[in-house]
């Protein structure tokens, strides 16, 4: 049998120790619980940028869709107008058929937008890369040393010089563009950048620029309707 | 004996409530006192819950992004109905209506199928070497670029990745890590590049040594996955969208 005083001192030092268990027991979950806080945290520092372009993107390309739908509900309205009247409106077929020429490059176009001049020689994929830049900014038509361009048209470096659509071309380069000129000039200057640094490189915004080069649209022959 | 069986039967004995009350307060004490200690090295800022709020606004975006393709694509449908009701009102309907659905083909609007190419590409392996900063084993929206415009060059009639289709006024670019293309739409790897075309010809211009010898280059390196594969039945989807000028007008 133990005395009173042995036995107070083994609960206190069992009290001790389950306290200290204890603790520990609620560090470790705490400790737990921060570094998994910590790890969304850092998910979230290295995604913020990233998500913020991505809503800034998300945002243009919605307004442009909404752009689209606006415009094709006025064209379904004057469609549907017509049918009710007896007629039919082979203007408002015609005016998407204009569109839609225009964008694959089958019509001659002006408009606002800039011309970028390249004095010395560049190799494709830099000339592909502005192309990529500029259309990302909303440019609707381009044209390289009085050809057509578009995202179909295949321009390959050929020792100094360019190919563009089988035709060689050679510096002085003049891209045309035509779109929204200050949101082209951020694409402009963007993807001169590089090409400053060993080529005079020269970007001038224009009003009213022309585009008159056209392009013939290719037949398919491999390729067939349906998906 | 009585005493075991009280105890058995569920009363406790007052030493064993005291350090059960013990504990219990020295666990929620170290807790409280824990959280503080948590709570200390978080900024300010709050950027976890930040990042919460633009990962919400990037859903909600992309829920309006996709009801508003779904918008676009209804409309045309429509559009084309009456477009076609109006060719039998009168010949000049008709003639327009004609070329507009050949026009729609050159485009891209409309989905096509044939014999191709397939072209597969995947990121590669990180070499955890702090001195390599290339990112080279990641696949980048130049690379896409790249093999689509090698595509055309081959001779391609139409193309599409990761199920977009690649029509005029396509581009591919960066929004932070996330590559986009046609209206913001997000892709992600592995890529599938179909292209539309003489098979061999596509081919050919793939395996050429001269082109993609970057890429190529890397993916020896790195293990970046680059492969291909000819078929006689490809399939490529119409573009989901439509196309409005702004600022280019026809001439005339």
């Amino acid at each position: 049998m133990r005395s009173l005083p042995a036995e107070r001192t083994a609960r206190a030092q069992r009290l001790i120790v389950v306290s200290l268990i204890a603790l520990l027991l609620g560090f470790l979950l705490v400790v737990q619980l921060r570094s998994q806080a910590l790890v969304a945290q850092n998910l979230a520092s290295q995604d913020n940028t990233s998500v913020a372009l991505l809503i800034n993107d998300l945002n243009r390309a919605n307004t442009q869709l909404l752009e689209q739908s606006v415009t094709l509900e006025q064209r379904e309205a004057a469609l549907r107008q017509a049918l009710a009247t007896g007629g039919a409106d082979a203007k408002a077929i015609e005016k998407e058929l204009t569109v839609f020429k225009a964008v694959a490059g089958e019509l001659p176009v002006h408009g606002s937008g800039l011309e970028i001049r390249i004095e010395g020689p560049v190799q494709d994929f830099e000339v592909q890369d502005a192309l990529n830049n500029l259309r990302n900014a909303g440019g609707e038509a381009f044209a390289l040393n009085g050809y057509r361009i578009v995202s179909g048209t295949p321009i390959m470096s050929r020792g100094d010089r360019l190919m563009v659509a089988g035709h060689v071309v050679a510096a002085p380069y003049v891209l045309q563009a035509i779109g929204d000129p200050e949101q082209l000039q951020m694409a402009a200057d963007l993807s001169t950048s590089s090409l400053q640094t060993r080529v005079q490189v020269s970007v001038v915004r224009k009003t009213d620029l022309a585009i008159t080069s056209v392009l013939e649209p290719r037949p398919l022959v491999y390729a067939q309707l349906g998906s | 004996m009585r005493s075991a069986l009280i105890r058995l039967h569920g009363t406790v004995p007052p030493r064993v409530s005291l350090l059960a009350s013990v504990s219990l307060a020295t666990f929620l004490v170290a807790l409280l006192a824990a959280t503080q200690f948590r709570s200390q090295p978080l900024p300010p800022s709050n950027r976890f819950a930040r990042n919460q709020a633009l990962t919400q606004s990037v859903n909600e975006l992309e829920a309006q992004n996709r009801r508003l393709k779904s918008q676009v694509q209804s409309l045309q449908a429509s559009v084309k109905t009456l477009e076609d009701d109006s060719a039998q009102r009168s010949s000049s309907a008709q003639q327009a209506n004609a070329l507009l659905d050949t026009q729609k083909t050159v485009v891209g609007l409309l989905g096509l199928h044939g014999p191709g190419i397939t072209i597969t590409l995947h990121d590669g392996n990180d070499p955890n070497d702090p001195s390599d900063h290339s990112l080279g084993w990641v696949v980048h929206y130049q690379d896409l670029q790249d093999i689509v415009n090698l595509l055309w060059a081959s001779g391609a009639e139409a193309i599409s990745v990761n199920q977009q289709r690649v029509v005029p006024t396509t581009s591919f670019f960066y929004a932070g890590v996330n590559v986009l293309v046609n209206n913001a739409t997000r892709l992600s790897g592995p890529y599938t590049i179909t292209a539309l075309g003489d098979p061999p010809s596509l081919e050919s211009g793939v395996k050429d040594p001269d082109q993609l010898s970057e890429l190529k280059s890397r993916s020896r390196i790195y293990g970046l996955g680059l492969a291909w594969q000819r078929s006689n039945s490809l399939r490529v989807p119409g573009y989901d969208a439509s196309f409005v000028l702004r600022y280019a007008q026809p001439a005339g």
